[in-house]
């Protein structure tokens, strides 16, 4: 079977705290 | 404070400890219930965890009183659990945003519908995406289009 990467995954971020800290 | 506390949650996030950031993000939230970064970074920090059944149970929980979107998070737990069809359902109706459609033509490879997940990749080939390429000749192979 050809090989599939989780890129859905690796597109998940974290949001920005700059303006929280 | 809170931004002691975001300040923390930071940290946490910068080093990988996603378990403690899951905890600041509890923090927050006990104190400013429904902070939609607090939120946010937790189902993050579960994901990266792969805490896929406590992500769930957080969204479950958090979309009660909240107006964050959830879809899409949703449908890369259900997706993680192999919940195919779930998935799908929860993504219908969202925004492309290359995320989504990303996360679709995963779906869409693992339900074998090869064609309308090679048509995803190729809308997104000017998206720059990093290795997508390896997902599109896995479509494409699996279509029975490997000459293209
Ligand atoms: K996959």
């Amino acid at each position: 079977n050809p090989i599939v990467l989780d890129l859905a995954y690796n597109s998940i971020e974290f949001p920005s705290l700059e303006n929280r800290m | 404070a809170i931004e002691d506390l975001f300040t923390s949650l930071n940290r946490h996030i910068q080093k990988s400890e996603f378990d403690l950031a899951v905890k600041v993000s509890d923090q927050v939230l006990s104190i400013s219930p429904g902070d939609e970064d607090a939120v946010r970074c937790k189902l993050v920090a579960l994901i990266k965890n792969d805490s896929i059944e406590e992500a769930l149970s957080t969204i479950e929980q958090c979309s009660k009183k909240s107006s964050i979107d959830f879809s899409f998070f949703k449908a890369y737990c259900l997706y993680r659990q192999n919940k195919l069809d779930e998935a799908l359902e929860s993504l219908k109706g969202k925004e492309g945003d290359s995320a989504t459609m990303l996360l679709e033509a995963q779906v869409l490879f693992r339900l074998g519908k090869m064609d309308a997940c090679v048509d995803i990749y190729e809308k997104l080939q000017k998206s720059r995406i990093d290795s997508l390429e390896i997902n599109f000749v896995a479509g494409l192979v699996s279509a029975g289009k490997a000459s293209e």
